[in-house]
């Protein structure tokens, strides 16, 4: 037995003499090949890192069109600036309020529609592509569609419910005209993530447990929701994180207005960058919220690897 | 002998990846060398342009001397443009020029502008611009001053008469770049080719059915606009920009708050102090949100020029306090609904009689990055000429010229369906310029007053909300 084990391998395993036989690699190319290695860590460090190192030093200068000719180092008090600026704090809260209700609803609203869509059907596969339909508008032309139907003379909202001449983007309706548009966005990303999710979930634990009696809320609540969770945790991240650099249709609908009851920090650095040609300030603006959406984003993923592990069962 | 060799492998390796290292770091310290002005050398001072690329074009005037050159041109998609685009051609011709226009629009121009801008790549030669932009793009030395072009003989057709551009236009396109100085005074950054006044345009067949007359003072617009509001009938009294933009404060609220006796800044001694928070101001600025609520749109927050002439045109507005040449192809046969029913009026007269007026004029300015810098003269040049104009003008969406010789020539003759407009134009010309102090903070102050106009419609205390306006104006105007 032995024996034949050994002659196995021996006819398995190739002979040095048949290794030596494959073509060799010419020395220029074996020399070239960890620079051809380092290429992509070369872009990376071109496209990402480089204007970001940029954005950075602009943060500590005092860059503004007004005073090119004499930029100075000026360390930290453009952080200063913003950081004791009421502009920042009421960005600030706007933004976490936008990203929190905005999660919050596409993520019950997607999981919901997922739920619906989880048992094949006609209508579910007709519903599912008009579905994905407002994911294929840009966001920017989601607002100016949007803005239409907000507008309060000859608004087709207005019209249809009865509202007179409702103002949507008012001082107390704006913020939740926007979060409505994101919600009609995006809602269907998440939906369409959790069903691929759902539908992957393996079919063996819900057969035994309505072997064993089980209803349909217990295998809900103690079977498909933990092992769905990494999936929705994705859809959660995505949304968060995108939220929260939120800019297109808020720009389109509002410029952030009325007054500051929409500016989030994107428009407030666009704002500071662009409209009012201050390249430093809309630097600190861009790399408090890159700050924010780091932290967040390493939360959440350390959120979603716990999630992953209970679902495995490696994890009580 | 191998660990050895191995070694050195290693080390050529590290070397050559130091060496891409250190030639990366010095690329990136490139722009962080030109961000902190080194070796750029720009920024102007506004005065006189010592050494400007006019003064090494000699000889006689020729169209033909850039013959041969391809100019690019940045434009936004207006009717100005329009008019002017089927001419091109005939520019080409005339001068062998190629002219590679690209259109941008509106809403992402000056976003693209400041970038070009702001970059240096000279890539476009020519661009189109307002008037306020000089103050922010001037002062780096991003624009070209085009006073020596003007004066050389050599690159100025004799034929140009630069004078007959009406006097508050050239005034506007003017500044040395000090604050506290007024425009008209130091380089002339742009050539003014199309302008508005802000005034009021109206629908004459409701005010005939109702027997209403225009309003003379602002007061008497207030009850006016009220009185014509009907929200049950879809139709409101007055429509004027509310949007959370500098644009919303510069066409009505601007004409009006001068005529009523208010200023935006006093100066002294070479320091700004805003002056929002005046009397004049705050009463008048009260009064404004009140007509925006009683009498304006719904949504009146997000309202900018498309929306109020939509309105008019479609006969829920009674009245529009904007830009001329805003409202005027809106009584374009076939336009809109109230086509042939729109008339014009210079608006409320303040307590002392002022039609004081503020003006936007689309100019067109030189990158002073371009490599093709006779050629975009000879283009600016063409473009604002008589001849060209009045080609332009014929066509009928060309509101208003900015040549005298050319309002009271080809534009009068186009005017024949639309009452009031060479008269208001009339009465306010001689009072329309711009009606703001120039300072380099323009966008962040006059944003930030759109914002207090917003919240004071909401609700917000006048006073207060002015008060806190006008300190954080001070502080922003006098820096740097």
């Amino acid at each position: 037995m032995t024996t034949t084990t050994s002659e196995h391998r021996a006819r398995q395993e190739p002979s040095p003499p048949e290794q030596s036989r494959l073509p060799a690699v010419p020395a220029w190319r074996r020399r070239l090949w960890p620079y051809f290695l380092a290429v992509p860590a070369l872009a990376v460090t071109i496209f990402i890192l480089y204007p970001f190192a940029l954005s950075a030093w602009y943060t500590l200068l005092d860059y503004a069109a007004r005073n090119t000719g004499s930029v100075s180092v000026v360390g930290l008090s453009n952080f200063q600036q913003v950081l004791t600026s009421a502009t920042f704090w009421t960005a600030v809260r706007t933004t976490l309020v936008y990203a929190v209700v905005t999660t919050a609803v596409e993520t019950v609203l997607g999981v919901g529609i997922a739920l619906l869509l989880y048992r094949a059907s006609r209508i579910g596969s007709v519903f599912e592509k008009v579905l994905i339909l407002p994911l294929m508008i840009a966001p920017a032309i989601a607002g100016v569609l949007w803005r239409l139907m907000f507008n309060s003379q000859f608004g087709v909202l207005n019209h249809v419910l009865g509202l007179g001449s409702f103002d949507w983007l008012g001082s107390s309706t704006a913020l939740f005209s926007v979060i409505l548009v994101d919600v009609w966005i995006f809602t269907p990303f998440v939906a369409i993530l959790v069903l691929a999710g759902v539908r992957s979930l393996p079919r063996e634990p819900f057969e035994a447990s309505a072997v064993d009696g089980a209803s349909w809320f217990y295998m809900f609540r103690r079977l498909m929701l933990p092992m769905m969770w990494p999936y929705i945790l994705v859809a959660v991240i995505f949304r968060f994180m995108d939220c929260l650099k939120i800019f297109d249709h808020v720009y389109v609908l509002t410029a952030g207005g009325p007054g500051t009851t929409t500016t989030t920090l994107q428009i407030a650095a666009f704002q500071n960058s662009i409209v009012f040609s201050n390249y430093s300030l809309g630097a600190t603006y861009m790399f408090l919220l890159w700050a924010l959406v780091f932290i967040t984003a390493r939360y959440l993923v350390s959120v979603l690897g716990k999630a992953q592990r209970r679902a495995a069962g490696a994890e009580d | 002998m191998s660990t050895s060799a191995h070694r050195g492998h290693d080390h050529s390796r590290r070397s050559v990846l130091k060496s891409l290292g250190l030639a990366g770091g010095g690329l990136a310290s490139i722009p962080l060398l030109n961000a902190c002005g080194v070796g750029t050398g720009t920024g102007s001072s506004g005065g006189a342009s010592a050494g400007s690329a006019a003064d090494e074009v000699t000889g006689a005037f020729d169209w033909k001397k850039a013959s041969g050159t391809t100019l690019n041109v940045l434009q936004t998609p207006h009717p100005y443009q329009q008019s002017f685009q089927p001419l091109l051609g005939e520019f080409t011709e005339l001068t062998g020029i190629e002219v590679v226009p690209e259109l941008v629009p509106e809403a992402d121009y000056f976003t693209r502008l400041n970038t070009e801008l702001q970059g240096q790549g000279g890539n476009y030669d020519v661009f189109m611009t307002g008037a306020y932009f000089i103050w922010t793009y001037g002062p780096p030395g991003w624009m070209e001053d085009l006073g020596p072009w003007i004066a050389n003989e050599s690159a100025t057709n004799a034929d140009y008469d630069f004078e007959d551009i009406y006097e508050g236009l050239r005034k506007a396109t003017q500044w040395d770049f000090q604050t506290g100085s007024p425009i008209g005074t130091g380089g002339q950054w742009a050539i003014p080719w199309g302008f508005e006044t802000n005034v009021i345009a109206y629908n004459k067949r409701l005010f005939d059915e109702r027997g209403v007359r225009p309003a003379e003072t602002f007061d008497e617009l207030v009850e006016l606009a009220t009185d014509l509001t009907d929200r049950s009938a879809g139709r409101y009294g007055i429509a004027f920009r509310g949007s959370k933009s500098w644009a919303t404060i510069h066409p009505g609220y601007m004409t009006q708050y001068t005529r009523e006796g208010a200023v935006d800044y006093t100066s002294a001694d070479g320091e700004l102090t805003a002056a929002m928070n005046s009397p004049e101001a705050v009463a008048f600025t009260q009064k404004w949100a009140d007509l925006a609520r009683n009498a304006g749109p719904a949504n009146w927050t997000s309202y900018e020029y498309p929306d109020c002439t939509r309105d008019l045109g479609n006969g829920s507005a009674a009245m529009v306090f904007d830009a001329d040449s805003a409202t005027y192809p809106q009584n374009q046969p076939g336009a809109s609904a109230e086509a042939g029913n729109l008339a014009w009026h210079p608006g409320p007269a303040g307590p002392d009689g002022s039609y004081a007026t503020n003006l936007w004029t689309w100019s067109w300015g030189m990158n002073s990055a371009s490599k093709n810098k006779l050629a975009a003269w000879l283009f600016m040049q063409w473009a604002t000429g008589k001849d060209a104009m009045n080609e332009a003008v014929q066509q009928g969406a060309f509101a208003d010229p900015v040549r005298e010789s050319v309002f009271n020539d080809s534009f009068v003759q186009t005017l024949g369906a639309f009452p009031g407009y060479q008269e208001t134009f009339e009465k306010v010309i001689d009072s329309t310029t711009i009606q703001f102090t120039p300072q380099q903070a323009f966008f962040q102050t006059t944003e930030d007053w759109a914002t207090s106009l917003q919240n004071i419609y909401n609700g917000a205390d006048a006073q207060s909300e002015l008060d806190s306006l006008a300190d954080r104006s001070t502080t922003a105007v006098n820096q740097g």
